[in-house]
């Protein structure tokens, strides 16, 4: 996990870095990059479907995420993401027999709403033709709601995942990948502080900008 | 780091004894999946159970009683056995639903 906050660091600084849009040259993606898809301009957004594993109280169900790419270097990108998660509203909170207030939601319950912002790395020796795998790394946060229990929470975590990207045409390309998530939570409504363990697995499009 | 994950995913995996469907308090419907025995010296600080006319249709560990109409509640063979209810939780001797005989179960009274 270490090494996964290192990469996040050494991605971070990189954003301090690079140039703003329209305030200086982005990057050069006509040259021969090696580090990278071809095609990979210096910034992108992209459009992801997908579905979340939650329980307890962390959300899942369908998983709907808008994404913004920029370039921070040959090999990395910063990953920026609004996510929402739409799932069950029926309840599953109670009070256990020491009157604590628990929720025991399924896999696919809840509603999130989620900032993340992630460094995606592609990783050149594994890459095969158009297919590129890539990891990212990063971190989280948002607001999980539970209706029908009327829990509501703010919530907080790191990210790391995987993925494939492969090109289409010049400015679109289909993207794939996993991601595990891992934090903790306040909730409303005596819950306290949870924790927060989630997977998302998701596929759409990057458009070049 | 490590310990702080592993904590998270352990704390992640916990489990409650009972549930919105048997043996979670209640003041309300609403507390529960489907019935609330309401707080008193039978339920103390109530008790969250499902309507049923035969043991089947309870949880695994539990029985269907010839009480309120047919309810579920915990099997038992000793008071021990419900001490995780709380206080005036105790392993008695009930009937079951239909005149399918006897059941020791968790109660108070």
């Amino acid at each position: 996990m270490s090494r996964w906050l290192i990469a996040l660091v050494v991605a971070t600084s990189g954003v301090a870095h690079a140039e703003a849009p329209g305030l200086g040259t982005p990057a050069d993606v006509s040259t021969t990059n090696t580090s990278a898809p071809a095609d990979m301009s210096d910034q992108a957004i992209g459009a992801m479907i997908g579905v979340a594993g939650g329980g307890r109280t962390t959300p899942g169900g369908l998983l709907v995420a808008g994404h913004y790419y920029y370039q921070l270097n040959d090999q990395d990108w910063f990953d920026g993401a609004a996510t929402f998660v739409f799932g069950s509203g029926e309840p599953d909170c109670f009070r256990d027999r020491a009157d604590a207030m628990i929720c025991d939601h399924g896999i696919a319950d809840g509603y999130g709403g989620t900032l993340n912002v992630t460094a995606r790395r592609f990783l050149p020796s594994l890459a095969s033709g158009t297919f590129w795998p890539f990891v990212r790394a990063g971190v989280g946060g948002g607001i999980v709601r539970f209706s029908d229990d009327e829990v509501t929470g703010i919530t907080l975590f790191l990210i790391g995942g995987t993925g494939l990207r492969a090109s289409v045409s010049d400015t679109i390309a289909v993207t794939a990948g996993a991601d595990l998530e891992l934090g903790v939570g306040a909730f409303t409504n005596s819950v306290g502080f949870e924790p927060q363990l989630g997977v998302r697995i998701s596929a759409g499009a990057e458009f070049k900008l | 780091m490590r310990f702080a994950i592993i904590a998270v995913v352990l704390a992640a995996c916990q489990s409650s004894d009972v549930s919105r469907e048997l043996g979670a308090r209640c003041d309300t419907r609403n507390d529960c999946d489907d019935r609330c025995l309401l707080p008193s010296a039978e339920w103390p600080e109530g008790f969250c159970t499902t309507a049923c006319e035969t043991d089947l249709e309870c949880p695994e560990g539990a029985a269907c009683l010839e009480e309120e109409g047919g309810v579920c509640a915990f099997l038992c063979t000793a008071d021990p056995g419900c001490t995780f209810l709380g206080p005036g939780y105790t392993c008695k001797e009930r009937d079951a639903r239909g005149g399918a005989g006897k059941r020791m179960v968790c109660r108070g009274g």
